[in-house]
């Protein structure tokens, strides 16, 4: 699914982001990337939905190399993955359903097609009777779930999610993780980035850790370490 | 691709309304340079008919010695009339010129005096000749060179419409030269403004850009509202030229029609005939000029 051949990102004029990275993920696995911050998680997450281009090396996804992705590709290949940050990103001056809704048009779906579409995807994350609401009137954990919905929305292969839990209490971060879970058993591949050491711990899966832009453990059923 | 249209077409419109002050401004500035640049077209209109009225009146007057035979005469009129570039050859006898003569100095005592003096007539017959073309006149003036009465001209004498045509052109190249430069002004500035108001656009959209490049956008949907909603403007700057100009030129017209005598300057004339190509051009223009500021915004300011 993923595959990095020594990638490096260097930001100008000569922070490192990456130094060095190889490392390959199966289509369904679920991993987790791990580190302090400023080591480069959220440099390899933009790598993948092309919001940067590596300096050097090869990267990449689903048979496809994205190293020197064309913009007018970049569209393509974000339909095909779907991505989840900490602040969310929801517009606030639409309800939940036209937040959700919003993905499809501007990719020209039919309106047909989007009022079954959403619907489902919304159920999916539980939000089913939420739909006129706009964000201020949800929860964090709530709101994240309408991205998670919006993310999901094209059926992507793969999610990517950049610290998705950063802003939520405990008790809503399990339930985000465990939805998680629940979209990767239906077979999306799912990278998590985060420094949340509860939920790598509980989950179990394959960790990945990062130090100074560098891979310096890849385990399966690993654990957070430092 | 039809709904796809349709949502673009409501950002656009959204875009227009959220800056309602801003489209204001650029519409304003759009309406100014289309007001100049009709302006140079009255201006243009009017000139050409005002030379064109003039060259109308040019003429070559021929005079010839009072002792000339009136077969001489005739032979002369019979054979400019035959000439394809004369349009008329009007025949003014000694007397009508003596008199013609009279009437114009009649104030003028000393000239009144010098001709009481000579005692008869001075004058021979004239002819008057008009051609088709002011050029035309070199040609005709060559004519007469023919040896049948080239003898009995006394005098060959070109009325000097050539210098009003010249300063008529003269003042209105000044005139036009001023409303070209003011016109490339407003054009500037409007491009600046078009430019400033896509800028703030993206800047208000910004969120909603940066989750449709997100979500998958096609680029083109990131685009298009900004461009339409330039076209809009641009097409609602071309309407409201057009629903000012014909009244404003009904209104103008009469006025502009006196320095024409019983002529009409045909200025309403132009306008309606030529209404789809100038409006039609106009809005083509503006919406070229505008697509390119907002091009270039978005190139700066949107990185799709
Ligand atoms: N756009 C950028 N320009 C310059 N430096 C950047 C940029 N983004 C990230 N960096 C730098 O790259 C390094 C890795 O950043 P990042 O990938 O965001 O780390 P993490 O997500 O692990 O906290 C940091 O030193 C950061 O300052
Ligand atoms: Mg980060």
């Amino acid at each position: 699914m993923i595959r990095f051949k020594n990638v490096s990102k260097l930001y100008p004029p000569n922070v490192v982001g990456l130094d060095c990275v190889s490392l390959h993920v199966q289509p369904g696995e679920f991993v987790s990337i791990v580190g302090k911050s400023g080591t480069g998680k959220s440099t390899l997450a933009k790598l993948l939905f092309a919001e940067e281009r590596p300096t050097r090396g090869v990267i990449e996804i689903g048979g496809w190399d994205i190293t020197h992705i064309h913009d007018r590709d970049i569209p393509l290949l974000r339909r095909q993955i779907g991505v989840v940050f900490q602040d969310f990103k929801l517009l606030q001056k639409k309800t939940v359903y036209e937040n959700v809704a919003f993905a499809l048009q501007v990719a020209g779906v039919f309106p047909r097609r989007i009022r079954e579409v959403v619907p489902q995807v919304l159920d999916i994350v539980n939000l089913g009777n939420k739909l006129a609401r706009y964000p201020k009137q949800l929860s964090g954990g709530e709101q994240q779930r309408v991205a998670i919905a919006r993310a999901l929305v094209h059926s992507p292969k793969m999610l990517i999610a950049d610290e998705p839990t950063g802003n939520l209490d405990t008790l809503n971060s399990r339930e985000i993780m465990d939805l998680l879970k629940k979209i990767n058993e239906f077979g999306t591949t799912i990278v998590l980035v985060t420094h949340d050491r509860e939920m790598v711990n509980r989950l179990r899966r394959r960790v990945i850790t990062l130090e100074d832009g560098k891979i310096i453990s890849d385990v399966e059923e690993g654990r957070y370490k430092l | 691709m039809f709904v796809s249209s349709y949502r673009v077409t409501k950002f656009a419109l959204q875009n227009f309304w959220r800056n309602f002050w801003l489209s204001l401004i650029t519409l304003s500035m759009l309406l100014l340079t289309l007001f100049t640049i009709n302006l140079l077209l009255v201006l243009n209109v009017v000139t050409d008919r005002a030379i064109a009225l003039v060259e109308d009146r040019v003429e070559l007057s021929v005079y010839f010695y009072d002792s000339t035979q009136e077969t001489t005469l005739s032979s002369a009129v019979a054979y400019l009339r035959g000439l394809s570039q004369v349009r008329d050859v009007e025949i003014i006898s000694a007397d009508e010129a003596y008199q013609q003569f009279i009437q114009r100095h009649t104030d003028d005592a000393q000239i009144m005096a010098s001709l009481q003096e000579l005692g008869e007539n001075p004058f021979g017959p004239t002819l008057v000749i008009k051609a088709d073309q002011v050029g035309d006149f070199e040609m005709i003036i060559d004519a007469l060179d023919n040896p049948q009465f080239r003898d009995s001209i006394r005098e060959k004498d070109f009325s000097d419409y050539q210098s009003i045509v010249e300063r008529i052109q003269s003042i209105t190249d000044r005139i036009q030269v001023f409303v070209i430069i003011l016109a490339l002004v407003f054009l500037f500035i409007a491009c600046l403004i078009v430019f400033n108001t896509v800028r703030i656009g993206i800047f208000i959209h910004r969120d909603e850009i940066a989750i449709m490049r997100l979500v998958g956008a096609n680029n083109w949907f990131i685009k298009a509202p900004f461009l339409l909603e330039m076209v809009l403007v641009s097409f609602i700057a071309v309407g409201i030229t057009i629903a000012m100009i014909y009244p404003a030129l009904i209104l103008i017209e009469p006025q502009v029609d006196v320095y024409f005598g019983s002529q009409s300057a045909g200025l309403f004339e132009y306008f309606t005939q030529n209404g789809l190509l100038i409006f039609g051009g106009e809005f083509l223009a503006l919406v070229i000029i505008t697509f390119v500021s907002t091009g270039m915004a978005m190139k700066k300011y949107l990185k799709v």
